[in-house]
């Protein structure tokens, strides 16, 4: 088992030829492509449609053999049967048995991660209110629109409460409520230290929730790495503020000037995001008890997903006896304070510039959008972690829990 | 064996919720419970119960065969709208996966022969209860005596041969009989010469008897016990009233048991049965029987005839091994390790082929094992008779056909071995060891061969791939 710090999907040189009936070569989709996937971050798969993305996808998870190349997930090849026990996957459409319930199809999923019974029945009530589906259990799969049925994909992804979650195209066929509660899932067990492959076209949901992405054409990586130092605009500088009378937009600008010896590009009142209005509406329209046959608002994130990453007493020692040179994710520690906001950074900026008015903003921000991801910290800005005993002991205790939850799974 | 039976128990639903089981199981039931309305058979309550079982039983096979072929869309669904992307990257082997498979579809149609099994017995209890009898002593009689038992058959010991002919060989041999015969065997001859003594044993002349041996007969030796003679004669010149009358007698006081007569007058060409008291079996577990040749019915006169037992219809005694129940159940046995094959096969073929190839191919395979012993006999004629072959494209076709046939022929099982439905519906016992060596051919042998083969193909099988 690789430690916190081993990459989750390693590959080398990979290459898939796909051929046709007599065997001959016909098309390239992958092409000696090197990517590594670290634990606990949400990594983008980006790249037009045929760029080799759900190739690469399928070959992680064993559906598709590579022509050349190495490959491996949590250092195992990935046809290796104990490796699927940690990944969760929602492939590009819900290939759902047309003839189950969502009930039934939940508890079947269940059942082939030797899921005990109570575990299946609690799990799948859980998920299915997360995804709004409580109300339609009973309904055939066959029967739900493709929305709903990306929604019961998203569950029996995470019936297992995956440790590596792959998922193709999560949020097509979804409409925005979904989408953003697809969106909010994957933030939320990004926090919580799972590792997340997410490969999509649709730009938004990837620059909303990823780390770090690759982009591919053609098959080949074209290019890569942290996605808010791929994006940064580094020559262009914005403030955001409440509205601003033109007197004081005219003294920033002489301010700017002054300082700076420079101009300001525009100034103008930026534009609600499509997205938060339809929700707002939607939320509204809910807030009057209006009947719908679909899928009603998600409810909470399980219990079971919300549980950190939990290490096995083999990488806490390999930690441990690391803990100066390397390295240690946050996500293998107890929680000690809320991670860091990208924002606050801006808001000192902004208090420098205005004074008291950026107490405001702060308030104003957090009730319309969620915060972002915080961009991960270089290297050299973690401190050496010290052994603790209270570290050692609350995460041994985290191994036997999940021991005796294997154990009870096998009986 | 969790995630095989969580495999198994979404195919039975399959099976069930798509509709395709309650078809097969709709059309069961029409045949079944339909056909003793419309089935009269010999218009005794033993002919019409008789057809029943067979015309049902046979159903059932047919009809469970084609649902076990089309239950393997299952797998090809599972494939073709890739849910097996959902399945297979679950912490399930492969092998796993089509063992759930396959029990499923075994699960299925272990239910449907239950189900058959249940009705067909029902069926006859209503058919005896509401058919009206012909005699309703005699009827009622003849159907529980040999219908509704298992009874064991006893082929007649017949004398061996073998010295009367090699003296005549010999002699023969001495008087140069021999000598210009062209292409001389001397073993075929030995066999003709002791075919020839064995049939004149079995023609019984004018006021004249033959005793004939029968051993191991291992039945309750109680007096108020029946064991049965069952026999077919032949006659050089047919009777102008078709019946022929004898003296048969059963025991051997020599052995310490009584002896038993018994006159008889029957049709020429037919089979009868005949009651023997049990206790004229010896201790040594042998019945001697004798057949007298002449008429004992005063007033009735009989032309000179010769009488024939003709070797596969010679008499044979029967004695009751076990009741019609468990002889029921055997044969649905029977039926469901020839449909455990069958299943094995259907699920290989899924694994490589489309549904419809695989549906044909399936299909075929059934028909070939279905009527292998017919096949295997025609093409034995094709490649003996050689004088002409090749000598046109008709018969080089016909040998090639031949050849790749009996590559395949060691893995098809000759299904017609294992029909039980002539014997259970006869009243013969399906023994525990005809069980036991189907389960050992069709089962333990070929079934894990096919699916050990399909686990080969579908391991090393992309199940993505696409081919463009």
């Amino acid at each position: 088992m690789p430690g916190r710090t081993q990459p989750v999907v390693r590959t080398a040189g990979l290459c898939k030829t796909f051929r046709d009936f007599w065997r001959r070569p016909r098309a390239e989709a992958v092409k000696d492509l090197d990517l590594e996937v670290k634990p606990g971050e949400v990594f983008g798969l980006l790249g037009p449609n045929g760029s080799g993305k759900t190739t690469t996808i399928k070959m992680l998870l064993g559906l598709l053999y590579p022509t050349r190349g190495r490959i491996s997930v949590f250092d195992k090849p990935p046809t290796d049967v104990s490796v699927k026990g940690r990944i969760g996957f929602l492939p590009e459409e819900s290939y759902l048995y047309r003839f189950l319930v969502a009930h039934e199809t939940l508890d079947f999923y269940g059942r082939l991660f030797r899921l005990p019974a109570r575990v299946r029945k609690e799990r799948g009530d859980r998920l299915l209110d997360m995804v709004g589906l409580r109300h339609e259990a009973k309904r055939r799969v066959g029967e739900y629109s493709k929305g709903m049925a990306r929604r019961i994909g998203l569950a029996q992804a995470l019936i297992n409460d995956p440790e590596f979650l792959i998922l193709d195209e999560p949020t097509s066929g979804l409409d925005p409520v979904g989408a953003r509660q697809i969106k909010d899932v994957i933030r939320e067990l990004g926090k919580k230290g799972k590792t997340i492959l997410l490969s999509s076209h649709v730009l938004s949901d990837v620059e909303d929730v990823c780390d770090r992405v690759t982009i591919l054409y053609g098959g080949q990586q074209r290019a890569a790495g942290d996605i808010g130092e791929l994006l940064r605009k580094r020559d262009v500088t914005q403030i955001t503020t409440p509205a601003l009378s033109e007197e004081t937009v005219e003294k920033l600008r002489e301010m700017i000037q002054r300082l700076e010896q420079k101009d300001i590009i525009g100034v103008s009142h930026p534009r609600q995001r499509l997205e938060e209005f339809f929700l707002r509406i939607v939320e509204e329209a809910r807030a009057a008890h209006i009947r719908t046959s679909g899928a009603t608002s998600g409810g909470e994130i399980p219990d079971f997903l919300k549980k950190p990453t939990e290490a096995t007493t083999e990488e806490v020692v390999e930690s441990l006896v690391s803990a100066t040179t390397r390295r240690v994710e946050p996500a293998s520690l107890p929680p000690t304070e809320p991670p860091e906001d990208k924002t606050a950074a801006g808001r000192e900026v902004l208090e420098a510039l205005l004074g008291g008015q950026s107490k405001e903003v702060e308030t104003a921000d957090e009730q319309q959008v969620p915060a972002p991801k915080p961009p991960p910290m270089p290297e050299a800005a973690h401190p050496p972690v010290q052994a603790d005993s209270s570290v050692i002991d609350s995460l041994l205790k985290s191994g036997d829990d999940q021991a005796d939850e294997d154990s009870e799974g096998s009986s | 064996m969790t995630q095989i039976w969580a495999v198994a128990r979404q195919m039975v639903a399959e099976g069930i919720r798509m509709k395709i089981a309650l078809v097969f199981l709709g059309l069961m039931g029409m045949v079944v419970l339909g056909l003793p309305f419309s089935i009269s058979g010999d218009s005794s309550v033993t002919g019409a119960v008789q057809s029943f079982m067979s015309y049902g039983l046979s159903a059932t096979g047919v009809l469970l065969g084609m649902l076990t072929i089309f239950m393997s869309r299952s797998l090809s669904d599972e494939l073709v709208n890739r849910h097996v992307y959902l399945v297979l990257t679950k912490p399930i082997p492969r092998w796993q996966f089509l063992m759930g498979k396959w029990i499923g579809m075994m699960a299925l149609n272990a239910a449907f022969l239950a189900f058959s099994g249940l009705a067909i017995w029902g069926m006859v209890h209503y058919i005896k209860r509401t058919h009206p009898p012909i005699d309703e002593h005699f009827d009622m009689r003849e159907l529980d005596d040999q219908v509704l038992v298992a009874r064991h058959p006893t082929k007649v010991t017949v004398p061996d041969f073998g010295k009367l002919a090699e003296q005549e060989f010999e002699r023969n041999r001495e008087q140069g009989v021999y000598v210009n015969v062209p292409d001389f065997k001397p073993g075929q001859e030995m066999a003709r010469l002791r075919n020839k003594y064995e049939a004149r044993w079995r023609l019984v002349p004018p006021y004249d008897s033959r005793t004939f041996e029968f051993k191991k007969i291992l039945c309750d030796r109680s007096p108020d016990k029946y064991i049965q003679l069952r026999y077919k004669t032949e006659v050089i010149r047919y009777p102008t009233d078709e019946i022929f009358r004898s003296v048969w007698r059963f025991g051997n006081p020599y052995k310490g048991t009584p002896l038993y007569e018994s006159p008889t007058r029957h049709v020429v060409g037919r089979y009868h049965t005949i009651p023997i008291r049990a206790d004229a079996v010896a201790p040594d577990h042998t019945l001697t029987v004798q057949f007298y040749n002449y008429n004992p019915f005063e007033g009735e006169t009989q032309a000179y005839n010769i009488i024939e037992f003709r070797a596969p219809d010679g008499p044979e005694v029967l004695f009751v091994v076990g009741s019609f129940e468990w002889n029921l159940i055997r044969t649905l046995i029977l039926m469901l390790c020839k449909l455990t094959f069958l299943a094995a096969v259907a699920l290989l073929m899924t694994t490589v082929f489309s549904f419809p190839v695989a549906c044909l191919a399936s299909f075929t395979i059934y028909v070939l094992s279905g009527s292998r012993s017919f096949i295997t006999e025609a093409f034995d004629y094709i490649s003996d008779d050689r004088a002409g072959m090749f000598s046109s494209l008709n018969e080089f076709v016909i040998q090639s056909i031949a050849y790749v046939y009996n590559m395949i022929h060691w893995v098809l099982p000759s299904f017609s071995r294992y029909d039980a439905v002539e014997t259970f519906v006869n009243g013969r016992n399906v023994s525990l060891v005809w069980v036991l060596q189907a389960l050992s051919e069709l089962v333990l042998l070929k079934t894990t061969i096919i699916i050990g083969l399909a686990i080969l193909l579908f391991h090393r099988r992309e199940v993505a791939e696409t081919s463009i």
